[in-house]
């Protein structure tokens, strides 16, 4: 596919030529041994033993509640219809909810499994694998906009144009294949998200690192095939025609790195083009697999179909793919959280189990790392009466898969779930989290950009969440 | 390459203030009381201004050379003489049409006409080159090239960015002023003056206004609940960018805090904010277009680390103190300002004191950094090869002397880019070979063998095109080039797959199909999404200011370039240009050569070929991608063959590298 990988980057490679003098020539050698290298294959090696290979990212944008959905909050039952009292003290929020009365759970939620994690009944399916999935309950972020804990979520900043999670790690281990980009982003087609591609961007990392958007169907990936005035055959001998022209062009120019990246560039697209169709055709599956991710029903046909490619790509070496769950609105249920969730849990409840269970059956659980949730949770306070604003100060993230505890509770959120109470996780902790278990130190893995050695979590003190590891 | 870096990981430890981040989390309310402790910040030591960039500039002596090679300006006596160390002379001048189409797209980001090139074949007089580049130089066109460059410093786009990424209706006028500014070559100085205080400057001058977008040209978000935390964003940013851009000093980096291998201070980074500070006055979900001082002035302060809920001390604006070599005061900065600039009634005139402060012709940074911005522009790689970042982390210069010389020469006459530009591309640096003359080649090999990464400019370093520019080439190829200038941006037609990413209504398709065809420079540069060839061809996304570019080669650039239905209509019109029998005009159409014998065989035996195959396959006439216009009475399989060779050309490295 979209093989975004690094095929040349001479302005990185300038930079180390002549940066801080003799120790910027030294990592010129280790860069052009390591290209050498990777002629054969563009995986790079992480810092240590890493305890998954991918990462498969449901992101359900707008943001899902907490209190509804998975944390059990008996003061809020019980204050439901009174205004949050004034021991909370003041609080921020996008919209004038403060003083509104709180809302109570718009459903009930129960213990599951051994372990007793609560969970909603609007998620049935997922609640049955309550022992699988181990619970954040104590994420926080800095901004009560969409699109600033959007870019916070995936970037670690409020503010937009730094490198995606995605990027930092096509960055700093790979592709596992040649035929494959590392990065892909699966966005619902019922619209983009608040804040748009940025947030899936490579920032100042070089553009071939970012996440490279991909859709089920026919047209998986723009300009994947010829206009229909083109058959293979007539683009199969254009092609031949350009190679041709471009290795005279090489030949006459001393081999030039790049313009031999190029040459591959075109091959690899050559190939992308046969590949891409049949990464994406889910016919291949059997007809039980396309019920367990509920392609047989229309409600769950659009975001199974997603997950059932998140998975045919992490097989075939793809490190990272985040599927986006709910349109420019998504779960942003201001005004009628029962409403808007039961159509979202609905639409996913069933493709989310299936994918666990498939990534189970299928071997791929312990190298797989699963991550659920949103931009942020919703208020305890009510909005226009059933409905709820954002919450960016303590919500709810689960993992599943190879690497973290399952079964875990980790952290909480104050007794109404207004704010992170017990072991509250920013979000570069997360983030620091989840590159660890790739393998990667979050302050190693850095990109010198503007005077700065860049990373992930920021200048902030991080840490990696030892706890939730398996 | 993360492995070699933990030598400057250790280099980045910083000074701690204080523990922050469990206080951070648990505050989510405002404290508004500030902590008025005085500020500690290390002095400036004599070290510190022992730094390359931070010297006073003096004019170097012109090296000696003892070789005979002609040399074009006092430039080439600074490269030589390193080359003569090595052994080692200037490459040989390329032929004339390579040299033609370099310097062509070089300063006005297009390649030279047919009719262009057959003027300068046949020019026999000695300065026939000298004055192709004052041609160029006076063309529109040189300033819709250069000032993209400029827009990249500028992180210039015409939305807000973020959520709703509105339209700034009036941002396309800051696009047309750099232009039109950059054309009629506004000395350096006054172009940097009006861009930061041209209200201040000349106030009531609608121009002088528009030039201040440069400040807010960045990513905003007007509808943030906390229009202090939008502001405390602006400002950090904007300041942060005008260190960047101006001195080539990343001062944004200290907002959080000092660094110890920093000579720039937190509060070094405030008081430069500061100057900025009484123009903001922001309204929610309101864009802000310029700036403008409104007559009231809150005392600026620092923000403990860098936190718009935790203000720190009061400060008065001033300059980073590492390069202010005479100390003086920004009160005396002020008053000598007013001297020779009126101040307006409802201005601070901080703005105004620090543009003249940047500009004194003793400013050890502004004529550095200008001077190797531009040498990046035409030889690829800078003298440093971090050209915004002057600072101590920064790349040491291959040739500091020459820097040198060419700011004293700049400054000296009278801050002139096109002279500057001049003054590079007639050099006999700029006028090497970029490949050797033949298979064996010894003079060449030993470039290669003592220069290897051409560190010393031993042969001009060949390199792609940028994205804009590979456009402008396509349809200057294609005959569809509309050189209407300035006005809003307009929007091509794009793919629904990019629109569907889309908040509705954000790519509204200009209704003027030449408008399709306009020139790269004027595309409406929506933050949120990048047009696709650009962004596929490392456009950088203008959420920070862009130095230099990324230049990857990948995959999905082959896709766009081999399977856009844009770059087949693109062939289309090539072919429609050329007379089907004469295949050479082909390659004259597209990369503005002659053919070579063996390239017209090649060329010939693909036209035999993929004609023979579509009538083989009896496809119908309505079903092929013909040339544009095409003759009813040409033979449509060899047409349409046709195509696909202007294609294949299209597609060619040669099309998108400059030699």
């Amino acid at each position: 596919m979209a093989a975004p990988f690094p095929l040349a980057n001479s302005n990185r490679r300038q930079f180390l030529a002549s940066a801080g003098g003799g120790f910027g020539m030294l990592a010129l050698n280790s860069l052009l041994s390591e290209s050498r290298a990777s002629e054969a294959a563009t995986s790079q090696q992480p810092h240590f033993t890493p305890r998954v290979k991918r990462v498969i990212w449901l992101f359900m944008h707008g943001g899902p509640s907490h209190v509804d959905l998975f944390e059990h909050k008996p003061e809020l039952i019980k204050l439901g219809g009174q205004p949050i009292p004034d021991s909370f003290g003041e609080v921020m929020t996008r919209r004038k909810v403060a003083q509104n009365p709180l809302l109570a759970p718009i459903k009930p939620l129960r213990q599951h499994g051994e372990c007793g994690h609560y969970a909603s009944d609007l998620l049935p399916e997922t609640a049955q694998l309550a022992d699988e999935l181990c619970m954040l309950h104590s994420v926080c972020g800095d901004s009560v906009n969409h699109p600033q804990s959007v870019y916070q979520m995936n970037t670690g900043s409020i503010l937009m144009g730094r490198p995606s999670v995605g990027s930092w790690v096509a960055y700093g281990l790979g592709s596992e294949t040649r035929d494959l980009p590392a990065f892909v982003v699966l966005p619902d087609p019922g619209g983009g998200v608040k804040g748009g591609p940025p947030a899936w961007g490579s920032g100042f990392l070089p553009a071939t690192y970012q996440g490279i958007t991909m859709r089920p169907g026919d047209s998986p990936l723009l300009n994947l095939r010829p206009p229909r005035e083109i058959t293979d055959l007539q683009q199969r001998g254009t092609l031949d025609l350009v190679q041709q022209f471009n290795r005279a062009h090489l030949t006459a120019r001393d081999g030039d790195d790049e313009l031999a990246a190029r040459i591959r560039a075109y091959e690899l697209a050559f190939r992308m083009q046969s590949t891409a169709p049949e990464l994406v055709n889910l016919n291949e599956e059997t007809e039980e697999t396309q019920r367990l991710y509920g392609l047989d029903e229309s409600h769950t046909k659009s975001f199974g179909q997603r997950c059932l490619l998140a998975r045919r790509m992490i097989e075939r070496g793809v490190r990272f793919v985040q599927v986006y769950s709910g349109d420019t609105n998504g779960w942003d249920a201001h005004s009628d959280v029962l409403q808007n969730h039961t159509q979202h849990c609905r639409a996913t409840d069933k493709p989310v189990a299936g994918l666990l269970r498939d990534l189970k059956r299928r071997g791929l659980w312990d190298e797989t790392l699963v991550i659920w949730g949103g931009e942020f949770g919703r208020m305890p306070m009510s909005e226009q009466g059933k409905g709820r604003d954002h919450n960016p100060w303590g919500y709810t993230v689960w993992l599943a898969g190879g690497g973290v505890k399952a079964g875990l509770r980790y952290g909480a959120t104050d007794a109404v779930g207004l704010r992170a109470e017990e072991k509250p996780l920013p979000i570069r902790d997360l983030h620091a989290t989840i590159l660890h278990l790739l393998g990667l130190k979050f302050d190693e893995l850095t990109y010198y950009h503007n005077g700065l050695e860049e990373r992930l979590t920021g200048p902030a003190e991080a840490n990696v969440v030892h706890e939730v590891l398996a | 390459m993360r492995w070699i870096f933990p030598i400057f990981a250790l280099a980045l430890l910083v000074v701690p203030r204080a523990s922050y981040s469990q206080e951070e989390i648990a505050d989510t309310k405002r404290t508004v009381v500030p902590d008025e402790r005085p500020i500690v910040e290390l002095p400036i030591t004599k070290d510190d201004r022992d730094h390359w960039s931070f010297r006073p500039i003096v004019r170097p002596p012109l090296p000696e050379v003892h070789s005979h090679q002609p040399t074009h300006s006092a430039i080439d006596h600074f490269i030589l003489s390193r080359l003569e160390r090595k052994q080692l002379t200037f490459a040989a001048e390329p032929d004339r049409t390579t040299l033609l189409r370099r310097v062509t797209f070089d300063l006005t980001g297009l390649p030279p006409t047919l009719a262009e090139r057959a003027e300068f074949l046949a020019e026999q007089a000695p300065d026939a080159y000298e004055r192709l580049v004052d041609r160029l130089l006076a063309s529109p066109a040189h300033g819709e090239h250069a000032g993209q460059a400029w827009l990249d410093l500028a992180r210039f786009a015409e939305t807000d960015g973020f959520e709703h990424d509105h339209v700034r209706p009036n941002a396309w006028k800051y696009r047309d002023w750099v232009i039109a500014t950059l054309n009629r070559d506004l000395p350096y100085d006054r172009f940097l003056q009006l861009q930061l205080a041209g209200d201040e400057l000349l106030p009531g001058d609608e121009q002088a206004k528009i030039a201040t977008g440069f400040c807010l040209a960045g990513p905003d978000m007007p509808d943030v609940n906390d229009q202090l935390e939008r502001r405390h964003n602006l400002l950090n940013e904007m300041a942060g960018t005008v260190g960047a851009v101006v001195l080539g000093l990343q001062v944004g980096c200290a907002q959080c805090h000092d660094h110890k291998y920093d000579p720039i201070s937190q509060a070094d980074f405030f008081r430069l904010r500061a100057c900025f500070e009484p123009a903001i006055t922001l309204k929610k979900d309101k864009s802000v277009e310029w700036m403008q001082e409104a007559g009231k002035v809150e005392p600026a302060r620092l923000w403990i680390r860098g936190d718009h809920r935790r203000p720190g001390a009061e400060l008065f604006p001033g300059m980073p103190r590492v390069a202010n070599l005479q100390d003086e005061s920004f009160v005396s900065v002020l008053s000598s300002t007013a001297k020779t600039h009126k101040q307006p009634a409802k201005s601070t005139f901080y703005r105004a004191g620090a543009a003249m402060w940047f500009t004194r012709p003793d400013n050890p940074l502004t004529s550095r950094v200008l001077v190797n911005r531009f040498w990046q522009q035409h030889f690829g790689r800078g003298l440093s090869a971090t050209p915004s970042d002057f600072g101590t982390l920064g790349d040491s210069p291959s040739h500091p002397e020459l820097i040198d010389y060419l700011s004293t020469e700049f400054s000296a006459r009278d801050w002139s880019m096109k002279d500057l530009r001049r003054q590079l591309v007639t050099s006999a640096v700029y006028r090497q070979r970029s490949r050797r003359a033949a298979e064996t080649d010894a003079d060449w090999e030993s470039r290669l063998q003592l220069d290897p990464q051409n560190v010393l400019f031993s042969r001009y370093p060949r390199r792609r095109l940028n994205g804009e520019a590979i456009r402008d080439s396509l349809l200057s190829a294609a005959g569809l080039l509309d050189r209407t200038a300035g006005g809003p941006g307009v929007l091509p037609p794009l793919p629904p797959e990019l629109t569907s990413t889309l908040l509705k209504n954000q790519w509204n398709t200009s209704k003027r199909e030449a408008d399709h065809y306009r020139r790269s420079v004027y595309i409406f540069a929506r933050r949120n999404l990048r047009y696709p060839l650009f962004e596929a061809f490392d456009r950088p996304d203008a959420n920070a200011s862009c130095p230099s570019r990324i230049r990857s080669t990948t995959a999905p650039q082959a896709l766009l370039m081999l399977n856009s239905a844009q770059v087949l209509q693109f062939a289309q019109h090539v072919a429609g240009r050329v007379d089907p029998r004469a295949s050479e005009q082909l390659v004259l159409h597209a990369l503005g050569r002659a053919a070579s014998k063996t390239e017209l065989q090649t060329l010939e035996t693909f036209l035999a070929e993929q004609s023979a195959a579509i009538t083989a396959a009896e496809r119908a006439e309505n079903t092929l991608a013909l040339p544009i216009p095409h003759h009813k009475n040409q033979d449509h399989a060899r047409s349409a063959a046709l195509v696909q060779a202007a294609l294949a050309l299209l597609n060619s490295s040669e099309m998108i590298y400059l030699d």
